[in-house]
């Protein structure tokens, strides 16, 4: 594992009773790249996610993710709040926000301090709360002024739209302060003004923020706009990598989403 | 023809009317037996002492009318229903909106404090100023310590009952109360032991939710039930500690002596009356700054999307524990100051029911809302207080738990959220019915 990766993926397999949704898959992502998974409906794309964030247990391979301190941690077998707490932040294909809670609110639970008890100080509200109440919203508008969402910082969650959710979904994310931020299917549901606006915001994060991102997406034109690399999955093993221009031409990719291979991928 | 005609709506919907009333004469009715089976509905239209005795003469008639009246009621809501609804919540909003507004908040508390100050000198019937400690005010504060477990942390818990338990038997046992001695033989009195019944209560909790709070809804209903079993059965048959069935009775009231100074509870309710008033402001204070901290909006998180939390570096195990121990704490305050202040304890006092009705306040008033809570366990306690005070003509105590149950029945289906609900309860429950929050999914994603 060298210095600058952040995920390393060995011989992954995950099973569901005899169903194998990740078969034997390894992939790498380098701190500070946009990389992006893609393949066809049922690919084991949400599979991955759910294992790099502990919310799958796959039963073979390793997962090791390099957190802010350059220390290594195993993925596999640990919580999905250690995995949060570690520095991995997740979206969520169907967008889950607290929807009865305002944008505000959702961004600020991502940005408070998950440790310890503190029930006696939230009782009395001693310094330490206030302070630490202090501290959640000062971020909280940061983020919200980051993502575009400032004026409707008061709006019910439920009541955005659906790109406005996926904002608030990346900016809760972003507030627990990731090392790397897992984007599932970012554009579904959104309208083409909102695809241009969100590219830009995931480069932004990069960027600015110095987040690596991790994204699947359906969306080729998005995908090929904002990934530096690319894996392909297919019935759960990694089938093909490379860079946009490579996948773009590769045999394989275009026999896995079109089904034929020689006369589709003439057409294609 | 005749199978057309049973099928419609409206013909089931009138025959449900009479089945209703029907239900209601039985109900009002004497008690039956083996011997005469219907002696509950044949006494309703006879005996002197029910609903339909308070008429006398044509009661066939007042039989009918009242369930076609029930029948009409019933039909106009169907048809008009939304629109009634809305007019009610229109005019319910502009009070609300004045009463948002922080100094007339203030204002109002202020009002109800003095009320609550003054109440013991207005109201001088022995019966009332035992009631209003015993069975308002302590009530309040179980519904307060319930709310945190069910309201704010959405964990369904049907033996709370324990922990009050717990927390009254703590209190027995280090006064010196028990047949089983107390630690290291020394006799503590009551307020010593408050800390050790919230100690103890508070263990217990931790220890139960520990294993148990990874179960979903229905099967921690389910463990806490038994739970609260387990420790009424405890209490009722292990004789040589708890005392058993009879229980024990000698715990110490509430003194203190300071020099010259000497305080002791015990005289009569009224001071009693003051000390847990004093405590449930306390309880008051300190639960609603807990909801609005970082604690209340992990609990509201969890509750929403259990996933979602977890993605955000939420422990909901943590935070669940946390609740239920609070929950716990506060229930074993609850028993230890019943415990002095009625200077016994028995199991009998620890029944399922007890749970049940505990839980009935916290719904009734509104899930998740403070102020609800307590106004809906004034509420409900005054009024069964009041028929068992007062019984009216059909009244039987037994039968207090039909229209404790019903009045329930009627509050869910006009106001499911409860009578003053937290706002983001309401939100919850306006979302789910459309269709929009997800919070019993699990997972989601292209799983194989």
């Amino acid at each position: 594992m060298s210095d600058d990766t952040i995920f390393d993926v060995q011989n992954v397999t995950l099973r569901f009773g005899g169903v194998v949704s990740l078969n034997d898959v390894s992939l790498h992502q380098n701190r500070g790249e946009i990389l992006a998974v893609i393949g066809p409906n049922g690919a084991g794309k949400t599979s991955l996610f759910n294992s790099l964030t502990g919310v799958y247990q796959p039963q073979e391979g390793t997962i090791t993710f390099k957190g802010r301190d350059g220390k290594s941690m195993e993925i596999i077998g640990r919580k999905p709040h250690r995995v949060s707490n570690a520095g991995v932040a997740r979206t969520f294909q169907a967008s889950r926000m607290f929807s009865a809670m305002t944008t505000f609110e959702n961004v600020k639970i991502g940005a408070e301090d998950h440790h310890g008890i503190g029930a006696i100080g939230a009782m009395l509200r001693g310094p330490a709360t206030r302070r630490g109440e202090h501290e959640s919203d000062e971020r909280t508008i940061e983020l919200l002024d980051f993502v575009g969402l400032r004026e409707r910082a008061n709006v019910i969650s439920s009541s955005l739209s659906y790109g406005d959710r996926r904002r608030l979904e990346i900016a809760r994310g972003l507030a627990t302060d990731p090392q790397v931020l897992l984007l599932d299917e970012p554009a579904a549901g959104t309208n083409p003004a909102e695809k241009i606006q969100l590219t830009s915001l995931i480069r932004r994060v990069r960027d600015e923020m110095g987040v690596s991102i991790l994204l699947i997406e359906h969306d080729m034109k998005l995908i090929m706009a904002l990934a530096e690399r690319l894996y392909v999955l297919n019935f759960g093993s990694v089938i093909a990598t490379g860079t946009p221009d490579e996948i773009r031409s590769n045999p394989a990719v275009v026999d896995a989403y079109l089904g034929t291979s020689a006369d589709a991928a003439k057409g294609a | 023809m005749m199978e057309k005609l049973r099928s419609s709506a409206m013909v089931k919907r009138l025959f449900s009317s009479f089945a209703v009333v029907a239900v209601l004469c039985v109900m009002t009715g004497p008690p039956g037996s083996t011997a005469t089976p219907m002696a509950g509905i044949t006494g309703s239209f006879t005996a002197p002492a029910s609903f339909f005795g308070l008429f006398r003469g044509q009661r066939w008639m007042v039989f009918f009318v009242i369930a076609l009246v029930f029948f009409g009621v019933w039909t106009l809501w169907l048809k008009r229903g939304t629109q009634i609804k809305g007019a009610v919540s229109k005019t319910m909003a502009q009070p609300k909106e004045v009463l948002e507004r922080r100094p007339v908040r203030i204002g109002v508390y202020a009002v109800f404090l003095l009320i609550a100050l003054v109440l013991p000198h207005v109201v001088t019937d022995p019966f009332w100023q035992d009631a209003m400690v015993e069975q308002i005010l302590v009530f309040v504060l179980l519904a307060l310590g319930l709310n945190v477990v069910v309201g704010f942390a959405g964990l369904l818990d049907l033996g709370f009952v324990a922990f009050y338990a717990i927390g009254a038997y703590a209190t027995a046992w280090v006064t010196g109360a028990l047949p089983l001695p107390p630690p290291f033989g020394i006799h503590l009195d009551s307020f010593a032991a408050i800390p050790v019944a919230i100690i103890l209560a508070m263990v217990s909790g931790v220890i139960l939710g520990t294993p148990t709070l990874r179960l979903r809804g229905d099967y921690l209903a389910i463990v806490t039930l038994g739970f609260g079993e387990i420790i009424f059965i405890f209490a009722n048959n292990l004789t040589g500690i708890t005392g058993g069935a009879a229980g024990t009775n000698a715990i110490p009231h509430y003194h203190f002596h300071i020099s010259s100074l000497n305080v002791i509870w015990g005289l009569g309710p009224v001071p009693y009356y003051y000390l847990t008033l004093a405590f449930v402001i306390v309880f008051l204070i300190i639960f609603s700054l807990l909801n609005h901290s970082r604690i209340g909006r992990s609990w509201t998180a969890i509750r929403e999307d259990e996933v979602a939390a977890e993605s955000v570096g939420i422990n909901p195990l943590k935070y669940k524990v946390m609740a239920f121990a609070i929950g716990a704490a506060s229930a074993g305050f609850a028993g230890s100051l019943t415990a002095s202040q009625i200077t016994y304890v028995s199991p009998s006092i620890f029944t399922v029911q007890f749970s049940i009705n505990i839980l009935v306040l916290v719904i009734f008033g509104g899930m998740g809302s403070i102020t609800g809570v307590v106004v809906g366990a004034i509420i409900i306690q005054t009024i069964s207080m009041f028929l068992i005070h007062t019984p009216p003509a059909g009244f039987q105590t037994q039968d207090l738990y039909i229209y404790i149950g019903a009045l329930l029945m009627v509050m869910m289906i006009f106001r499911p959220s409860g009578l003053i609900p937290s706002k983001r309860r309401k939100r919850e429950i306006r979302l789910s019915e459309a269709g929009e929050g997800h919070m019993d999914e699990v997972l989601t994603g292209d799983t194989p």
